[in-house]
């Protein structure tokens, strides 16, 4: 099945208008198979995806491509429960999820 | 909803931003596109989540009412999926789309047009994404 996301890319150009990536440590909620993720995380310093579908983040995490391994983690988690410390990110991205 | 985005600002640094896309519920035109143009063949029926739209719109009023995020910017803009065939299309909204409905008539009509439009034709569906930067207020 072959498919064509958004090839116009008005989705990244969107958000690279509304925030600046560069040197960011980004939490994505939501991030689902990595589609968006892989499209900004090359600007930014670190970066978390968290999705509640395990099936989904095993996708992410086989398709995570090799330049962006020592910046893109990911983890099982829900928006109401983030496994993390206050303060910890300078950007959240709701993709697609709220 | 309020409460996810409560946790949000928790793990968000001061001053720190939220940015929320979501596609718009409703109906989402199916085309046809070819050398010769775009058709409009009918629509996707992508109702059901019309009241999850609504509850997150007034989840974002509610935590911006408490002080706990400003609205800085909006906007919106189209996103597409394109095939090349009916076939695929039909696949991945079975997939991908469970809660979507495409009448019968709208892929029949779908399947005469990409005949006429020949060979390089695709399948189009669009929906309209808003986009929208919060600043986390607050200590």
């Amino acid at each position: 099945m072959t498919v064509q996301r958004d090839p116009e890319e008005r989705e990244i150009n969107h958000l690279h208008a509304f925030a600046d990536f560069a040197g960011a440590r980004v939490l994505e909620i939501g991030c689902g198979e990595g589609r968006l993720t892989w499209r900004y995380a090359g600007a930014a310093a670190r970066v978390v995806g968290v999705d509640p579908d395990p099936k989904r983040l095993g996708v992410a995490r086989s398709d995570c491509p090799p330049a962006l391994r020592s910046t893109v983690t990911f983890a099982l988690a829900k928006a109401e429960a983030l496994p993390f410390p206050r303060e910890t990110f300078d950007l959240a991205v709701l993709a697609w999820s709220l | 909803m309020v409460h996810a985005l409560k946790d949000i600002r928790r793990v968000l640094a001061r001053g720190g931003l939220l940015l929320d896309l979501r596609p718009l519920s409703g109906a989402w035109p199916v085309e046809v596109v070819g050398a010769g143009g775009v058709t409009v063949t009918g629509h996707v029926d992508e109702s059901e989540d019309i009241a999850d739209d609504r509850a997150a719109a007034a989840a974002l009023a509610a935590v911006e009412r408490e002080g706990l995020f400003v609205r800085e910017r909006d906007g919106d803009f189209d996103f597409s999926w394109y095939w090349d065939s009916l076939g695929e299309a039909q696949a991945y909204i079975a997939e991908k789309w469970t809660e979507a409905r495409v009448p019968e008539e709208v892929l029949a009509e779908t399947q005469r047009q990409m005949a006429r439009a020949g060979e390089g034709a695709r399948v189009r569906v669009s929906t309209r994404v808003v986009i929208s930067r919060w600043r986390r207020l607050g200590p």
